[in-house]
């Protein structure tokens, strides 16, 4: 599904969450939103998902307005670790209300993935842990096939190898079911290579919107003796740096054309890529 | 509109087996009653109150745990809110239909040990083996306390305890309002006894039935601009 944000603000009382954000996504990709505590992702995501109306602006989902608006709200689904989905009783009754609720539940896929994430249908959700609450809402978003597909922070309190799992069986399923999927997390490290683009906001406004790769073509890690770094690197914007005995590696901002590669590599310097991450820090303002 | 079954089924099924246990819990609450003193009357009819307070919370439950499903997957909020009409509506002449059978169970024990089984207070039924009247009074109350839970689920929903300060009289009102129409004496001390508050309607059925409607309608209207454009909570 495309979206389309025009002008959005979202406002609770005196606090601007969104604040004149546009935005405008290309249906069947997989974007990767990022924002720092407070900058307005969950706020977008929850007018995305018409969980909120806008105080201003306009969203779009194929063309169609949002809220309250039944042909276009049925095909979207928004899991956040918040759990609307997952309170009501066991886990038999989550999925037999969202095979009731949900067009295109895919039943057969939602017991492939109970198994697989080790939860039963006789569980009780309020005595379930965190990680297996957020499985079974990431159970929910998967087997829900919906044709925009949301995730913010669904993987909270899943250990290491569960969100592994997750996000080997949402690439799976996406190039199975190509759809619309957008997700919001703090472990940008982690969920990083699934991203096609990118999406960063702070402050609830758009900061960069732009390819994935094309972002990490922004960083690059300039790494080979102290002296020659410091000469290359002198007046580029610097991220952070390392240095081992007489090795330094510093990673700058900015492209780098053929000629200053060249000079690099006359340098002895060798260049690479660095972690999305660190171009998040930096473009998100640094430290606070 | 699809027929909400789903959500309908889940919660009579629990009605069902709550109404199960119940009556035999109160068959054994008569029976040492019996043991250590004396039946005097129908110990159903005391018990009364319980059912009643299940089917405020289910009216709470139904804003406060469906609503953010409804919503969590794809659905409007007018949509959820037409459901959650219809559920009560079915729902309450349902747990109204176990109230009767419940009395009936009741006349049928009492009877075989030689109990009386006579009423405390004023109803809209005189002996507890007019089964109709039962479950008719039963029905106008549920309806009542049904709706009143869902409006109150939806003030505090909505605006937290504000909310709950908003709708907890008017909730009471549709309440006191139905227990007028069925003739009956709520056990409210707080409102019934130290404000000395009563509403007494003419004594004739399709007056009880309208009122019984008017009250459920009122509270419906009450709660839809409540939850018409209400954001899901983050916490």
């Amino acid at each position: 599904m495309r979206v389309e944000v025009r002008d959005l603000v979202l406002r609770y009382e005196d606090t601007f969450a969104v604040d004149g954000l546009s935005l405008s996504l290309a249906e069947n990709k997989i974007y990767g939103l990022l924002g720092r505590n407070g900058s307005g992702k969950s706020s977008l995501l929850s007018v995305l998902a018409a969980f909120r109306r806008p105080t201003a602006g306009e969203v779009l989902i194929d063309g169609a307005p949002v809220f309250e608006n039944a042909a276009v709200t049925r095909r979207i689904s928004l899991i956040r670790d918040v759990g609307e989905t997952v309170d009501v009783g066991t886990v038999e009754d989550v999925l037999f209300f969202a095979e009731w609720l949900r067009p295109h539940w895919d039943a057969a896929f939602a017991a492939t993935l109970l198994e697989q994430f080790s939860l039963t249908r006789k569980m009780s959700v309020k005595t379930m842990s965190k990680g297996q609450r957020s499985a079974l809402g990431v159970i929910v978003g998967l087997a829900g096939r919906a044709p925009l597909t949301m995730f913010d922070e669904s993987h909270l309190g899943m250990d290491v190898p569960s969100r592994a799992a997750f996000h080997d069986v949402l690439l799976a399923d996406y190039m199975a079911h190509p759809r619309t999927i957008i997700m919001a997390s703090h472990l940008i490290d982690e969920v990083s290579p699934l991203f096609e683009e990118v999406v960063i906001i702070d402050h609830g406004q758009v900061v960069v919107h732009e390819e994935a790769e094309t972002l990490l073509s922004r960083g690059i890690a300039v790494t080979g003796a102290t002296a020659p770094v410091d000469a290359f690197t002198a007046g580029m914007t610097v991220l952070g740096s390392r240095e081992l005995g007489p090795t330094k590696s510093c990673m700058v901002y900015g492209e780098l054309d053929e000629a200053r590669r060249r000079e690099a590599a006359a340098a002895g310097l060798q260049l690479g890529p660095i972690a999305m991450q660190d171009l998040f820090v930096h473009l998100t303002g640094g430290s606070r | 509109m699809r027929f909400p079954t789903r959500l309908l089924a889940a919660h009579l099924a629990f009605g069902a087996l709550l109404w199960a246990g119940y009556v035999v819990v109160i068959a054994l609450f008569t029976v040492a009653v019996a043991i250590i003193g004396k039946v005097t009357g129908s110990i159903w009819e005391l018990a009364a109150q319980l059912p009643r307070i299940y089917v405020l919370f289910f009216g709470v439950s139904l804003v406060r745990e469906y609503l953010p499903m409804y919503v969590a997957h794809g659905q409007t909020r007018r949509r959820f809110a037409e459901h959650a009409a219809a559920t009560i509506a079915v729902f309450a002449p349902c747990m109204a239909a176990l109230m009767a059978v419940g009395y009936l169970i009741e006349n049928g024990y009492h009877a075989l040990a030689g109990w009386p089984q006579g009423l405390e207070r004023p109803h809209l039924f005189e002996s507890t083996g007019q089964a109709g009247l039962v479950f008719s009074e039963y029905l106008i109350e549920f309806l009542a306390w049904a709706t009143a839970g869902a409006l109150i689920g939806a003030g505090f929903y909505r605006w937290r305890g504000g909310g709950l300060l908003l709708t907890l009289p008017a909730g009471i009102a549709l309440v006191l309002v139905a227990a007028g129409a069925t003739g009956s004496e709520l056990r409210m001390p707080f409102v019934a006894k130290l404000l000395a508050f009563r509403v007494d309607l003419p004594d004739s059925l399709p007056v009880t039935y309208a009122v019984g409607l008017g009250v459920f309608l009122a509270g419906l209207a009450l709660t839809w601009p409540i939850i018409r454009d209400v954001p899901l909570r983050n916490r």
